[in-house]
C-alpha cells in the first residue's frame, strides 16, 4: 500500500495538470484579397481612344496607368485600425500587367465586422526610398533623385485634343513635389504629395476561415473633376515639376477610388 | 568443403559485380558535371536575371560560348572569305555593335555574307541578362512568342545562321563543321555532358557568354557608388537627363533608379509622321503586337557606351550623338501614334540650348565603360580549340 501512494500521487498530479491547461483556441485563417479595376464615367476603361471628355471640356484618351498603393488599413469602431503590412505594405498596379491587378494580403486578420478600408495613395515619406525596388516594373517607376527621389506614385499617360484639335500627349505623373527658388532650377524644398484614401461603402464582415475580395476601382475622370476642373490646355502635358498642378491633382484624388465588394 | 567452395565463388561474384560497377561509374555520362557560373550583380542593378531554366550558366558553357561567338565556322563555312561569326559584326570595342568605324560595314550598316543588308542597324549586346522584354528592335524574340524556337538569346543563334542578311547558311552545315573541328567535341562535353554538337547547344553556349557581358563600371556607376565626383557640366547634364523640363530622357532610358539606362520597352519617339504604304516597316513593334499604338515603335536602346554604338535609331539615320540630341531638341515629328511620353511634341522637342546640349552630351559620356570595352574575358580568344 505504501508503495502505491507515490504512484497515485503521480497520476493525480498529471491529471490535475491537464485540467489546469487552458483550452486551445482553434486556429482560424481569414484572408483579404484586393483586386483593381479602372473605370471612366462608370464604365470599363476603353484605352487608346479619344472618347472621353473631362470636367474642363478636354477630349482625352488614356493609354496606360501605373500606380502604387500602400499601408492598407482595416477600420473597426471597437478597435484601433489594423495595418496590413506583415508581408508587404506596398503594391504596384499596372494597366498593362494583369498579374498586378490582384493583391493577396497574407496578414493575420481577425474574423469580424469591419467598418471601412483605407490606404495610402502612393508611398509615405518613410518608405519611399530610392533603390528599394531594383527590379522592373517597379524600378521603372523611379522618381529622379534631383526631384525628390523615391518612386512615382502614379503615371497616368494619355493624350488630349488641344485648342487646335491636335492630340497632344499628357503625362499625369504624381510623386514628390519641389519648391523652386528659380524654376526650373534651384530647388529649395520638397513636398510629400501622398495622401490617405478612405474607401466609401467598404464595410464588410470577414467570417471565420473566410475570404473577402474587395475590388478597388479607379474612377479616372475624377482625377480631373472635383474640386478642381483640371484643364490640360492650362497645365500642359507634364506636371511632375509643377507642384501647383500636382497639388490640385492630389486634392482631386479624394473620390477617385471606389469599391466593388 | 563444398560449402567453403560455394562461399569462395560467392565472394568472387560479389567482387566482380563491385569492380564492374566501379568501371561503369567512370564513364563520361556518369561523371560529367559543370561548374556553376555566378553572375555578380552590380550596385543598383536588378536581382532578377533572364536565365532560362533549361540553360543554367556554367563556367564551361561560357568558355565554349566565347569560342563559338568568335569562330567564323559557326556559319558552316571554312573559307576565310565567307566565314562569319557573331563577332564579325558584334565588336567589343563598340559595345558589341559594328560601330560607325567598322572597316567593312561602312557607316555602321552591316550586311550578310551574300551582301544583303540587314533590315535595321544593330543593337548592342550589353547587360542582356536583365532583359525580359524581348530581343530585336521590335521584341519579336520573346517569351510571348508562340514559336518556342523564337523566345530568347539562345534562339538568335540559329536565326543568325540561316538569315540571308547574316550568315545565310544552314544549321546542319554549321553543326557538322563544329563537330569535325578538333577540340570542340570535348568542350561540348564539358559544357553539356555530350560530345555531340547540336545547334541547340551552340545557341545555349553563345547565350551564356552573352549573358556575361555586363557593363557596370562607367564613371557614372562609380559616381553612384560614391567613388568619384562628376564635373559641373556632367552634373548639369544629369539633371537635364532626369527632368521633364530638361531633356526628359529618363522615362524611357533610365537613370539613377534604373541603371540599365533603358526600360527595354518600345516607343514611337516621333521620328516619322507616316507608317503606311512605302513608309510601312514590317519590323516595327506593330507587326508583333498588332496594336495600332505600336506603329513606328521600336525598342529604347540602352545608353551605356552609346558614344561608340552609332549610327543611331533603328534605321541608323543619325551618325552622331549631336544629331540625336538635335533631333530630340528640335525635330520631333507628330503622328497619331507618338508615345504619350513624348509630351514635348507640341514644341517639336525639348528645346535645349547649345550649352545644355553640351552638358547633356557630357553626362551621356559618363556612361562610357572602358573596363567593359577592354575586358579581355569578352574579347576574341587567343586560339581556337583546334589551335590549342
Amino acid at each position: 500500500m505504501k508503495r502505491s501512494i507515490p504512484f497515485l500521487l503521480l497520476i493525480f498530479l498529471i491529471t490535475s495538470g491537464c485540467k489546469k491547461e487552458p483550452a486551445e483556441e482553434p486556429v482560424t485563417i481569414q484572408k483579404l484579397v484586393l483586386s483593381f479595376d479602372f473605370q471612366v464615367d462608370g464604365k470599363p476603361l476603353q484605352r487608346d481612344t479619344l472618347c472621353y471628355v473631362n470636367e474642363a471640356g478636354n477630349r482625352y484618351m488614356v493609354n496606360e496607368i501605373q500606380f502604387f498603393i500602400s499601408d492598407v488599413r482595416l477600420h473597426c469602431h471597437t478597435a484601433e485600425p489594423l495595418l496590413l503590412d506583415a508581408w508587404t505594405s506596398i503594391h504596384y498596379v499596372d494597366s498593362d500587367l494583369p498579374g498586378t491587378w490582384r493583391w493577396e494580403l497574407f496578414d493575420t486578420i481577425p474574423a469580424g465586422d469591419y467598418d471601412s478600408v483605407s490606404f495610402t495613395f502612393g508611398i509615405n515619406e518613410e518608405k519611399n526610398q530610392s533603390l528599394m525596388f531594383l527590379n522592373p516594373p517597379e524600378s521603372f517607376m523611379f522618381w529622379p533623385e534631383y526631384l525628390g527621389g523615391g518612386y512615382h506614385y502614379m503615371k497616368l499617360n494619355g493624350k488630349w485634343l488641344d485648342t487646335n484639335s491636335v492630340a497632344q500627349p499628357f503625362d499625369f505623373h504624381l510623386g514628390i513635389g519641389q519648391i523652386y527658388a528659380h524654376y526650373p532650377d534651384s530647388i529649395t524644398g520638397f513636398v510629400q504629395n501622398y495622401f490617405n484614401v478612405t474607401l466609401p461603402n467598404s464595410s464588410f464582415t470577414l467570417p471565420v476561415n473566410g475570404e473577402q475580395e474587395i475590388t478597388i476601382v479607379m474612377n479616372i475622370e475624377n482625377w480631373f473633376r472635383d474640386p478642381h476642373a483640371f484643364d490640360f490646355n492650362q497645365w500642359g502635358g507634364d506636371i511632375m515639376q509643377n507642384q501647383e498642378a500636382m497639388h490640385l491633382a492630389c486634392e482631386n484624388g479624394w473620390n477617385v477610388f471606389g469599391v466593388k465588394l | 568443403m563444398g560449402d567453403k567452395m560455394l562461399d569462395f565463388r560467392f565472394l568472387i561474384l560479389v567482387g566482380l559485380v563491385f569492380l564492374s560497377s566501379c568501371k561503369k561509374s567512370e564513364t563520361p555520362a556518369d561523371t560529367w558535371h559543370a561548374t556553376p557560373y555566378e553572375v555578380q550583380i552590380p550596385f543598383g542593378f536588378p536581382t532578377i536575371l533572364n536565365i532560362p531554366e533549361d540553360n543554367p550558366m556554367t563556367v564551361e558553357g561560357v568558355t565554349l560560348g566565347r569560342y563559338l561567338f568568335y569562330d567564323g565556322r559557326i556559319s558552316g563555312r571554312s573559307d576565310p572569305d565567307s566565314m562569319m561569326s557573331c563577332g564579325t559584326c558584334h565588336i567589343q570595342a563598340n559595345s558589341f555593335e559594328c560601330g560607325i568605324n567598322h572597316p567593312k560595314y561602312t557607316g555602321g550598316f552591316p550586311f550578310g555574307v551574300t551582301g544583303k543588308p540587314t533590315p535595321h542597324v544593330m543593337l548592342p549586346l550589353v547587360n542582356l541578362v536583365w532583359n525580359s522584354s524581348g530581343y530585336l528592335w521590335n521584341g519579336l524574340v520573346s517569351n510571348d512568342n508562340p514559336n518556342p524556337s523564337c523566345r530568347n538569346i539562345e534562339d538568335l543563334v540559329w536565326m543568325g545562321i540561316v538569315a540571308e542578311h547574316e550568315m545565310a547558311s544552314d544549321t546542319n552545315r554549321a553543326k557538322q563543321l563544329i563537330q569535325s573541328t578538333p577540340g570542340y567535341p570535348g568542350l561540348f562535353y564539358k559544357a553539356f555532358g555530350s560530345e555531340t554538337v547540336t545547334v541547340k547547344n551552340m545557341g545555349r553556349a553563345i547565350a551564356q557568354f552573352i549573358r556575361t557581358l555586363i557593363s557596370a563600371n562607367s564613371k557614372f556607376d562609380k559616381y553612384l557608388r560614391g567613388e568619384v565626383q562628376l564635373s559641373p557640366d556632367e552634373i548639369q547634364g544629369f539633371i537635364l537627363f532626369t527632368t521633364e523640363e530638361g531633356a526628359d530622357c529618363f522615362h524611357c532610358h533610365g537613370g539613377d533608379g534604373n541603371p540599365l539606362f533603358t526600360t527595354h520597352l518600345f516607343y514611337n519617339n516621333g521620328k516619322d509622321s507616316c507608317f503606311t504604304g512605302p513608309f510601312e516597316d514590317p519590323r516595327d513593334r506593330y507587326h508583333v503586337t498588332g496594336d495600332p499604338m505600336d506603329l513606328g515603335a521600336y525598342k529604347a536602346t540602352t545608353l551605356r557606351n552609346i558614344s561608340v554604338t552609332g549610327p543611331y535609331m533603328h534605321d541608323g539615320r543619325y551618325a552622331t550623338l549631336d544629331e540625336v540630341i538635335d533631333f530630340y531638341s528640335h525635330h520631333l515629328v507628330w503622328s497619331p501614334y507618338i508615345n504619350p511620353l513624348m509630351h514635348h511634341i507640341a514644341d517639336q522637342g525639348v528645346q535645349l540650348t547649345p550649352t545644355e546640349k553640351m552638358q547633356l552630351k557630357a553626362f551621356i559620356a559618363t556612361l562610357h565603360d572602358k573596363a567593359f570595352l577592354n575586358n579581355p574575358d569578352f574579347g576574341p580568344p587567343e586560339r581556337f580549340p583546334d589551335e590549342e
